[in-house]
C-alpha cells in the first residue's frame, strides 16, 4: 500500500509547527534562522507531496520547490550577514538585546 | 512484501524528522541544533525519495545538507552562545495564548480530518523530465530572475560582512 497523501501533509504541518515554535521561543538569532529553514522545508514537503500525487494533472509544485531552494539559500546568506554585522556593532546575538533599530 | 516497506520507511522518517526537529528547538548547545538540523534535512530528503521525487531529493542534499548547513555552522562559529536559552518559555499570558491557539488548532484539525485523498496514484517514472520541462519552458523567466536574486544576495552578503579598511 502507498502511504496516503494526508500523512505527508501531517508530517509537514508538524515540522512547520516545530519551526514556528523555534522562531517564537528561541532568542539566539542563529537558531531562529535554523527554525526558519525548518519551516521552509515543511512547505517543500507539502509542495512535493501534492505535486507528486496529483502529477497526472500537473507537476508544477516541484518547480516552486526549486525556487524555494534558491530563495532559502539567499535568505540564509543575507540573514547570517546581518547577524554577523549586528554582532560586530554590539557583541550579542540575542534578539532581545539587538535593538539598534528602535527609535 | 513491498506493501510493508513503504509505510515502515515513512514511519521511520517521520520519527526522525519530528525528533530531530524538536531537538533543533530544544537543544541547549547551538552546535547540536545545527547538526540536528542537517539530520532533519536529510530525513526530509528521504521523504522526497519516498514520494518518488529523486531530483528534488538530490537538490535537497546538495543545497540544504551541503551548503546551508555549512553556512549556519559558520554563523555558529563566528557568534557566541547566549547564556539565556528560552527567553519566552514561561509567559504570563497563557490564557490569552490558549484563547487564540485553540480556535486555530480546531480549524486546522477539522480541515485535516475532512481531507480525503482523491489523488490518483503518483506518477510513474522520475521527476527529472517534468521538472526540467517546467523550469526551462514555462518558468524560464522566473528561473533567470532567481539567478539574479542569488547574485544580488551574494553581493549583499559580502558587502554586509566586509570590514571597512579605511
Amino acid at each position: 500500500m502507498t502511504v496516503p497523501l494526508g500523512w505527508f501533509i501531517a508530517v509537514s504541518a508538524v515540522l512547520f509547527f516545530i519551526g514556528t515554535a523555534g522562531v517564537l521561543v528561541r532568542r539566539n538569532a542563529v537558531v531562529i534562522l535554523m527554525s526558519v529553514e525548518l519551516m521552509l522545508n515543511a512547505t517543500n514537503l507539502a509542495l512535493v507531496a501534492f505535486s507528486r500525487r496529483y502529477s497526472s494533472i500537473d507537476e508544477r509544485g516541484s518547480v516552486f520547490v526549486v525556487f524555494i531552494f534558491v530563495v532559502a539559500a539567499a535568505e540564509v546568506a543575507v540573514g547570517l550577514a546581518i547577524v554577523l554585522s549586528a554582532y560586530r556593532n554590539k557583541p550579542t546575538v540575542d534578539v532581545d538585546e539587538i535593538r539598534q533599530l528602535k527609535g | 512484501m513491498f506493501d510493508v516497506i513503504e509505510p515502515a520507511l515513512f514511519a521511520m522518517l517521520t520519527i526522525a524528522i519530528v525528533a530531530a526537529g524538536a531537538g533543533v528547538v530544544l537543544a541547549n548547545r547551538i552546535t547540536t541544533s545545527a547538526l540536528l538540523m542537517a539530520f532533519t534535512f536529510l530525513s526530509v530528503a528521504g521523504m522526497f525519495l519516498l514520494l518518488g521525487a529523486e531530483t528534488v531529493a538530490m537538490f535537497q542534499v546538495l543545497i540544504y545538507v551541503g551548503a546551508i548547513t555549512v553556512l549556519i555552522l559558520y554563523g555558529v562559529m563566528f557568534t557566541p552562545q547566549s547564556p539565556r536559552l528560552y527567553g519566552l518559555f514561561f509567559q504570563t499570558q497563557k490564557w490569552w495564548a490558549a484563547l487564540f491557539v485553540i480556535p486555530i488548532a480546531a480549524f486546522v484539525a477539522a480541515a485535516a480530518f475532512a481531507f480525503r485523498d482523491s489523488a490518483t496514484i503518483g506518477a510513474k517514472g522520475g521527476d527529472l523530465m517534468p521538472l526540467a520541462t517546467s523550469v526551462f519552458r514555462d518558468y524560464a523567466f522566473p528561473f533567470e530572475v532567481a539567478s539574479v536574486l542569488l547574485l544580488a544576495a551574494m553581493v549583499g552578503a559580502i558587502v554586509l560582512v566586509k570590514r571597512d579598511e579605511d
